[in-house]
């Protein structure tokens, strides 16, 4: 298992965004999570990535180690990345930096030797850029590596703040909605990068999404989330044909008499 | 050339001596009186205060309208320190820095939980509250300011003229923008503008936020009690809480606006800019003010990158339409 949690809850005042949610996560799988808005999917990737402090009683444990209570900056140097529903693109700066700041957790030198400038830092500097444009070039945006990351298309950031987070190495990579507003065109070429990015770097996937094609293509698994709960977890396969799925986020078929007192209101 | 290119390349600090060799012929070749030298002096002076608030402002993000408090703990260290000990300048501009340091840190402890306009409040009252602390201090001679801090002496050689004290303030100069590029330039600078960017996402990255932003308020701060210590002990010798007021604080503001926030040499050329500007327009001494704030209110609406990042951009596009034969409109 490389993630695990255990009776994780959070609640904001009187609303349980989670409530004690026990999930499991073998290494190497793509674990799809769908669900209705609101019902607690992205605040789980905020709990478990540390951006947001689990309730007593809480437990989550990341690759052997007990992330509950950790802040954000350690969990990522364990080898958890993410990206965010909106982007959190480093707008001002240019993409070539956008995906070598992903990069910080393996830096090899020491902040005094930085500020002695000497000159293994600058090899090792290059050797990051050098890197890092391989992976640009991956993605596809190598071309773009010296504008500001602002300059870039809708479909060229998603594939920007996938690099990024691409950048540290991780074992565990988090997608909050990689292909949100995309073409179907679009969508198509971003799984099918993702998928050799998995291959590549041998990653572990959680992937929010609610492009049931992609979901259903492509996990291993998949986890509904419905108020706070896990209401159900299995094969794509399963999962479709769950009543409580069906009832919560797919919606169930009318028949014809239903269809007509539903357009008549 | 070519060769010269990747030696620089892998040894910057070799683009700073050849720096400095010219810079050491300037006085000799370029000015013609003594006073040119002091406001060459003053310009190195604020280059390294500039340099330093654009580690912190520029690059960090955090808003800062203190860090001319700093300037004044760096100088009235100095300054103290001759006073009661007679310490000379070799002695007290370490001091100086170490000082003005562990003021930083007071400094940036607010940005934890402040953020724009807010921290610049709190900081414009911890500068403000040294300054008035000074101004109200005995032990600073209050508003009477410390006269006659010696100039430094080195082997027998005394700096003890504007001329003269060129060299000191220059080497200084030299030594503190190197320190900053090499800082910028590395993993470090990364950090700090990935916090300015979005703190969260810098957090999710892996990058530890608090500490890299006490890091930049400490690394600014250390700029300034450096400028402050060389201020203090510039010829004649005389600091005054006057020259450490909210209006120093938006002079050294506008060189990093000007100059370009972010930009690697956006607070010396601000700096540059500035300093001589000021010293043209002293006759209007009543409009100061005004052309100061209009410069950051224009700079900010029709160059927010300031005159570094307009230049830059001028080279990218080309490098752009080499590159790809299209035009980038945006």
């Amino acid at each position: 298992m490389i993630l695990k949690t255990k009776q994780l809850s959070k609640s904001f005042g009187g609303l349980k965004a989670i409530n004690k949610v026990d999930f499991e996560l073998p290494k190497n799988e793509i674990r799809g999570i769908i669900g209705p808005n609101g019902s607690g999917k992205s605040t789980f990737f905020n709990l478990v990535s540390g951006i947001y402090d689990s309730d007593p009683g809480s437990y989550i444990e990341f690759d052997g180690h007990d992330i509950t209570f950790t802040p954000p900056h350690e969990i990522a140097s364990y080898g958890l990345s993410r990206t965010f529903q909106l982007l959190r693109l480093y707008q001002d700066m240019t993409v070539i930096d956008n995906v070598m700041s992903g990069y910080h957790t393996r830096v090899p030198y020491k902040f005094f030797d930085a500020v002695i400038g000497r000159k293994k830092i600058w090899d090792q500097e290059r050797a990051i850029k050098e890197e890092m444009m391989e992976l640009l070039s991956f993605v596809g945006l190598a071309d773009y590596a010296e504008l500001n990351a602002s300059e870039l298309s809708g479909g060229q950031r998603r594939l920007l703040v996938l690099a990024r987070a691409i950048a540290m190495k991780p074992k565990l990579l988090m997608l909050d909605e990689p292909a949100a507003g995309l073409s179907p065109v679009n969508v198509d070429n971003l799984m099918k990068i993702i998928m050799q990015l998995k291959e590549k770097y041998g990653l572990t996937l959680i992937i929010i999404e609610h492009i049931l094609k992609v979901v259903m293509d492509t996990c291993n698994s998949v986890t509904v989330f419905d108020h706070g709960q896990k209401i159900a977890e299995g094969t794509p396969a399963q999962v479709k044909d769950d009543n409580a799925v069906i009832e919560a986020y797919l919606g169930k078929k009318m028949d014809d008499e239903e269809m007509r007192k539903a357009l008549a209101v | 050339m070519e060769k010269l290119k990747s030696i620089i390349r892998d040894y910057p600090f070799i683009a700073f001596i050849i720096a400095f060799i010219i810079l050491a012929f300037v006085p000799s070749v370029v000015f013609t009186d003594v006073y040119q030298s002091h406001l060459a002096t003053l310009i190195f002076v604020n280059i390294v205060v500039a340099a330093g608030l654009n580690i912190v402002k520029g690059y960090c993000g955090q808003v800062t309208v203190g860090h001319v408090g700093l300037f004044a703990v760096g100088s009235y260290t100095a300054g103290t320190l001759f006073l009661y000990l007679g310490l000379g300048f070799w002695a007290t501009l370490p001091i100086a820095i170490i000082v003005t340091a562990f003021f930083g840190v007071a400094m940036g402890i607010p940005s934890f939980r402040l953020e724009g306009p807010y921290l610049a409040l709190a900081t414009l009252g911890g500068g403000e509250a040294i300054r008035l602390f000074i101004e109200n201090g005995n032990f600073f001679r209050s508003t009477f300011g410390i006269s006659d801090i010696p100039t430094p002496s080195l082997m027998g050689y005394n700096f003890d003229s504007p001329d003269r004290y060129y060299f000191i303030s220059m080497t200084i100069m030299i030594i503190a923008v190197y320190f900053s590029f090499s800082i910028l330039r590395s993993g470090v600078g990364r950090a700090f503008m990935s916090i300015r960017e979005d703190p969260i996402c810098a957090a999710a990255a892996g990058i530890n936020v608090k500490k890299y932003k006490i890091l930049a308020f400490i690394l600014s701060a250390m700029f300034a009690g450096a400028a402050g210590a060389v201020y203090a002990h510039m010829p004649p010798g005389y600091i005054h809480p006057n020259n450490y007021t909210v209006i120093e604080m938006v002079t050294f503001l506008a060189m990093v606006v000007l100059g370009g926030l972010g930009h690697i040499w956006g607070g010396i050329i601000g700096a540059i800019v500035i300093t001589i500007v000021y010293d043209l327009t002293r006759p209007l001494y009543k409009y100061q003010l005004l052309i100061f704030g209009l410069t950051i209110v224009l700079t900010i609406l029709f160059m927010p990158k300031g005159l570094g990042g307009f230049i830059d951009r001028y080279f990218l596009e080309k490098r752009f339409k080499k590159k790809t034969g299209t035009e980038k409109t945006t």
